[in-house]
């Protein structure tokens, strides 16, 4: 079963995330890493990716002119998706297992940050290119 | 660069989906099939999945003793995550002209709805990640 894990945050929650110390950010980084080594080790690791800040997300709808109309303005309460890790796992509690592990990396002056991860099944055969 | 292309939304949206004709729902999915492979035949594709449905979304948060505290509770504006597609592009602007396909997407009675697909540039893999 392949579940995802979403990492979500609003504008404020990132600016908040850049205001950590250089050894805050990087003794977060070093437990998901030893997390990703973990599931890759397992073979449970399907994928894992970091998109890139809020400012450079963009809406786009339809064309106009031949030009895709794209939009900046999100309102302040915006969840943007931060990254996500796709797991292959054999219960929907060992994806919930890694997600509270996700969860308790460590945030500012080590404390666990508690972030809420947000995780879904992907279902997605039907979409799959021939 | 690669970027990355998502359909959001609300509870509501999905509702509405779901009633869907069968007609209109065949329509999507052939469009959707038919959109992977031409980006696969132009060699942007990466990867493209489609999520379960928000009833089953849980909200993990990691406990004092290590356990996970499950959640499934969330605020009616929140946008979930349906689908995405990862396309690998030489600019910003490829990325925005084929979000602008996507969001061509017949809906319902097969009028194309100009559905907000959401763009981002994915910004570190597998090794920047310690993999």
């Amino acid at each position: 079963m392949k579940y995802i894990l979403l990492m979500t945050g609003t504008r404020a929650g990132v600016s908040t995330y850049q205001a950590w110390t250089r050894a805050d950010a990087d003794a977060h980084m070093a437990v998901l890493k030893s997390i990703n080594k973990e599931l890759t080790e397992s073979g449970e690791l399907v994928g894992v990716e970091g998109l890139a800040g809020p400012d450079q997300a963009r809406l786009v709808r339809g064309l106009r002119g031949g030009m895709p109309v794209t939009d900046g303005i999100f309102p302040e309460s915006k969840e943007f998706l931060l990254g996500y890790w796709m797991v292959d796992v054999n219960t929907p509690e060992r994806a919930l297992e890694i997600a509270g592990r996700i969860s308790a990396a460590p945030g500012p002056g080590g404390v666990p940050t508690n972030m809420p991860i947000e995780v879904r099944q992907v279902m997605s055969h039907s979409t799959k290119p021939a | 660069m690669k970027y990355i292309l998502m359909m959001n939304g609300t509870k509501a949206n999905f509702a509405e989906y779901a009633k869907w004709s069968k007609k209109d729902m065949e329509a999507n999915t052939a469009f959707m099939r038919t959109f992977s492979k031409q980006l696969k035949d132009e060699g942007v594709f990466v990867a493209t999945e489609g999520l379960g449905w928000p009833e089953q979304a849980k909200l993990v948060r990691a406990s004092k003793d290590g356990m996970p505290v499950t959640d499934g509770v969330f605020p009616e504006s929140k946008e979930f995550l349906a689908g995405y597609w990862i396309i690998d592009v030489e600019s910003p602007e490829q990325a925005y002209k084929i979000a602008a396909r996507a969001s061509a997407a017949p809906g319902r009675d097969g009028a194309t709805g100009g559905l907000a697909i959401e763009v981002r540039q994915v910004l570190c893999g597998h090794s920047d990640l310690g993999l």
